[in-house]
């Protein structure tokens, strides 16, 4: 969904291109020298893992961090992928100019659905360092190297020192390298660290390596040795349209395309009756919708008759067949199930794949969820403490930021973890992954990093991760009871040792030595089945009364009778 | 608080007690059964009788508390008892040495002697609080059926004694005649064994009476009470101990009437319970140590109205006196006594007490008068 993107970008004046980038940062994702970071890794990494699968490819990438100047918060990103490449005549669109991006206005399930695309970070670069990016395009038999830049007063490429060699190995991929101020390098939540990882476990069909400023290398090696199906093109449904991707769309079509036809031929789901049911609601009669000539160009259509049409789409009066949900690309439980294994190498591990299901009327949507248990599962913080661990994600892109407004975080937190024997999930070894999977995820806001919590989104992400909570239960729970029964086995035997010592004294006949043997090795032969079963405890405790081996006592009978 | 005396060391001297022998021999048989039950592939374990409040019975024909049949087998291989089974060999084995070498010490005493690690491995004290020690103690007496003080384990010396009587304490090697009438000022100070080694040489006294408050007998004590009576004076200072509860049944046992007077007031009254049928508390050791013979001369509700000045003494009762006097007309061995529920009930409706003390009101001799008085026309409570 490029149309914030898009209007802060088709608002600004020419001038100011790199003034206005400044400003709008934030708006981009650039807030927070780590995120910034992280912001530019994901860019290149999302692009690099679309061109691979698209060419068929099972990606291979390696992100490198260099720092620069800790003090000038200056680092160096390279990132390395063994995709297509980007032909001579695509290079510039690709990495010099804003908006164009040949993944906007498709309806299709993108990974690559947050951002600001490659340009963006070229514009960064040039903002905080006034350096151009580095790249090196192998393709067919090609080896494109050179760098660029955005030339802010036309919104054009700029690319210079541009050297064309042979390639007679016939490589291919994509090297970008770019010099980028405002940032920060650490491993904490959000950090590139971070998104490698949670990257790697949403895409067990990539491998990607990161190489830290310090030079420690993170490899995460694919676990799956097949490179998912594309997502399937589909048109989209009025219910999951905006006012501005309305807009957006009908203003694409020719001048012979009016609005009726463009809503038949456009969207999924719109049969002439539709149109004529959606006509005769717009006709100027209905309370709080306008007028809307269908007879016009759709290109004319303007932002209040976009409105009018997207309220009209979600009247309760207005029924529609629900949309394709074939259109949807989970990870998939067993794939989903290597990653966890290969990355968190936990203890016990759930996985659970829903079946799609519906919001707002009509979206469909999927809920993937896993739970990794022991092992590397769970978050370390600075402290050197485990604790539970979120990994977000929407269609497999993991969500890194606005952790604490996601419904995801949400259901998170209102699930009873004690119900499913976890005390403590803040301290308990344990990462709850939960993927989104929509053509239409319904984000908190333009910065897609939450997802909202519409009731049946968050509904579904509760019983996935209940669904597997409850596997995890019965591990946990195992576990629990054998850490009882070493307990109570302890409890005994820890004082076979004094007991045999005092014992020989009291009969005054035996050896200590010799009676703790054969005390330890009765307890573990004859009694062992009762001490683990806790079976011979029942008599314990004598009730409230006055016995040594009861609770202790305290009622004013004690009083001075010459204890002391 | 009794900073217990050390064991001391001493070469065993010739005249051991007459029964340390016997307790020896069921300390050693208490171990020795429970190596058979190791011998029998079976947990160790010992049967000891239940102290609960449930198992506490009124013995109508003795007339005091005692326990009743219900027992307890306490096992170690069980998870909820290992430790206290363990704790409770140590202290057997400990008392087994304290009476092999013939040395006495207070519960504190060897609650330090058993207070060391488990091992360097392990982060845990044989025994880490007193608390935890004494009701095993309890245990112990009743498992094997001996009083504590005969497995030398002091308790707090505490009352005293006046009037004639004389007693032989073997001690230390040494035996001394103790006469009660040569005690000046403080009296003689009870033992908290008046069993082992003590002996009662001569007795020639017509009752026992037995005074609540030290205050009230140092009074009594200077008036020559005990000499004028010809009675043994004894004070508990409170709650009688062990070892003057004890002194107070030995010396009802030699045909002596015994009365006891205390303030008029719960707490007081409860004081001549306990000297009379024994506590809960130490029910299993009632029949030594109660004397159902006792007789309460005061002070009494009753007084309050024969004695016109006390009407002006009464100070208001607490809560804690409210409290107990509830409890004790729920006992079948207080309320059985018609006077002591209506002297209860007179309590709980006047909310009103009165102290042994306000007797000194009208004269500091008064108190000698009122006792004469009362004994004299056996104005006495049961």
């Amino acid at each position: 969904m490029p149309t914030e993107t898009d209007k802060i970008f088709s608002n600004f004046k020419e001038h100011s291109v790199a003034e206005f980038f400044k400003k709008n940062k934030q708006m981009l994702g650039f807030s927070g020298k780590t995120r910034s970071l992280t912001i530019i890794v994901h860019e290149y990494v999302t692009n690099s893992i679309d061109a691979a699968e698209e060419g068929g490819i099972l990606p291979e990438i390696t992100v490198k961090v260099d720092e620069i100047d800790k003090l000038g918060e200056r680092y160096r990103v390279s990132v390395q992928d063994n995709g297509p490449g980007i032909p001579k005549k695509h290079i510039g669109k690709a990495l010099g100019q804003m908006l164009a991006g040949t993944k906007f206005h498709r309806y299709a399930q993108q990974r690559g659905q947050q951002g600001i695309g490659a340009t963006g970070c070229t514009m960064y670069a040039q903002v905080t360092t006034g350096k151009p990016v580095k790249f090196v395009s192998e393709y067919d038999s090609k080896r494109l190297v050179g760098n660029i830049s955005v030339d802010i007063k036309t919104n054009s490429p700029n690319i210079t020192d541009m050297v064309e060699e042979e390639n007679p190995e016939k490589k291919h991929g994509l090297y970008l390298e770019g010099e980028f101020g405002e940032v920060k390098y650490d491993r904490s939540l959000g950090s590139v660290y971070e998104y490698i990882k949670r990257t790697a476990l949403a895409n067990p069909h990539v491998s990607l390596t990161l190489i830290e400023p310090n030079g420690d290398k993170v490899a995460y090696p694919r676990s799956v040795e097949e490179v998912p199906k594309k997502p399937k093109e589909t048109q989209p449904h009025p219910l999951g349209l905006a006012v501005s991707d309305l807009v957006d769309l009908a203003h694409r079509e020719g001048p012979n395309t009016n609005i009726s036809l463009f809503l038949r031929e456009r969207l999924q789901r719109v049969s002439d009756a539709k149109v004529a049911e959606l006509a005769g609601l717009l006709n100027g009669t209905t309370p709080g919708l306008p007028a809307v000539d269908f007879n016009k160009p759709s290109r004319e259509m303007t932002w209040p008759e976009a409105e009018g049409l997207v309220h009209a789409f979600a009247l309760p009066s207005v029924k529609w067949i629900a949309p394709e949900s074939n259109c949807l690309r989970p990870i998939g439980a067993e794939q989903i199930q290597k990653a966890v294994a290969a990355i968190l190498a936990p203890d016990f591990a759930a996985v659970t794949e829903r079946p799609p299901k519906i919001y707002k009327g009509g979206i469909p949507f999927l809920v993937e969820a896993a739970i990794a248990w022991g092992g590397n599962a769970g978050h370390v913080d600075s402290n050197n403490q485990r604790g539970g661990d979120i990994m977000r994600y929407a269609n497999a892109a993991p969500l890194l930021f606005d952790v604490s407004g996601c419904a995801i975080t949400k259901a998170i937190k209102d699930v009873d973890w004690k119900r499913y024997n976890i005390t403590d999930f803040e301290q308990a070894p344990i990462t709850v992954f939960v993927n989104v999977v929509s053509v239409h995820v319904p984000y908190t806001s333009a910065g897609k990093q939450a997802i909202s919590d519409e009731d049946e989104v968050y509904q579904e992400i509760k019983y996935a991760i209940m669904e597997v909570a409850r596997k995890v239960q019965l591990h946990v729970g195992g576990i629990k009871r054998e850490h009882e029964q070493a307990e109570r086995r302890k409890a005994i035997l820890r004082y076979v040792q004094q007991l045999s010592r005092d014992l020989t004294d009291l009969a005054g006949k035996g050896k200590p030595d010799e009676l703790s043997g054969r005390l330890t090795h009765l307890i573990e032969t004859k009694y062992m089945s009762q001490i683990m079963e806790g079976k011979n405890e029942a008599e314990e405790g004598a009730g409230p009364g006055a016995s040594g081996f009861g609770k202790k006592k305290k009622d004013a009978d004690e009083e001075d009778e010459g204890e002391e | 608080m009794n900073m217990a005396a050390k064991p001391t060391q001493k070469p065993a001297p010739a005249h051991r007690k007459a029964d340390s022998g016997e307790v020896t021999r069921k300390l050693e048989g208490l171990g020795l059964d429970m190596l058979k039950e190791i011998d029998e592939e079976q947990t160790p374990s010992f049967t000891t009788a239940l102290r609960s409040k449930g198992n506490v019975l009124y013995d109508e024909g003795v007339g005091c508390l005692r326990l009743g049949e219900k027992v307890e087998q306490r096992k170690f291989v069980n998870v909820g008892q290992a430790r206290k089974f363990m704790q409770t060999v140590a202290v057997a084995a400990k008392c087994k040495k304290f009476l092999r070498e013939n040395s006495h010490t207070s519960i504190r005493g060897l609650f330090y002697q058993l207070k060391f690690s488990l091992g360097e491995d392990l982060d845990e004290e044989l025994f880490s609080e007193q608390s935890e020690s004494n009701p095993l103690i309890e245990d112990l007496e009743v498992a094997i059926d001996v009083k504590r003080e005969d497995l030398n384990l002091n308790t707090d010396r505490k009352g005293v004694v006046a009037g004639p009587l004389v007693l032989r304490d073997k001690f230390g090697g040494d035996e001394t005649l103790i006469d009660a009438t040569k005690q000046g000022r403080s009296g003689w100070m009870i033992p908290s064994d008046v069993d082992n080694g003590m002996t009662i040489e001569e007795l020639d006294a017509d009752y026992v009476l037995v005074v609540e408050k030290d205050a009230m007998w140092q009074r009594l004590n200077e008036d020559k009470f005990w000499k004028k009576e010809n009675c043994v004076l004894i004070t508990p200072k409170g709650q009688a101990s062990r070892g003057c509860r004890r002194l107070i049944s030995k010396l009802a046992a030699k045909k002596l009437p015994v009365y006891v007077f205390t303030d008029c007031d719960a707490w007081g009254w409860y004081i001549y319970w306990a000297i009379k049928t024994g506590s809960m508390n130490l029910a299993y050791l009632a029949t030594d140590i109660a004397t159902p013979q006792a007789k309460f001369v005061g002070v009494t509700m009753q007084d309050i109205k024969d004695y016109d000045f006390l009407g002006k003494l009464t100070i208001k009762a607490k809560e804690v006196d409210i409290k107990r006097a509830e409890e004790m007309l729920g006992y079948e061995w207080i309320n059985r006594h018609p006077e002591w529920v209506n002297e209860l009930k007179v309590v709980l409706k006047t909310q009103k007490k009165i102290e042994q003390d306000a007797l000194q009101g009208p004269s500091l001799s008064f108190v000698g008068e009122y006792l004469r008085e009362k004994i004299g026309k056996k104005k006495f409570l049961p």
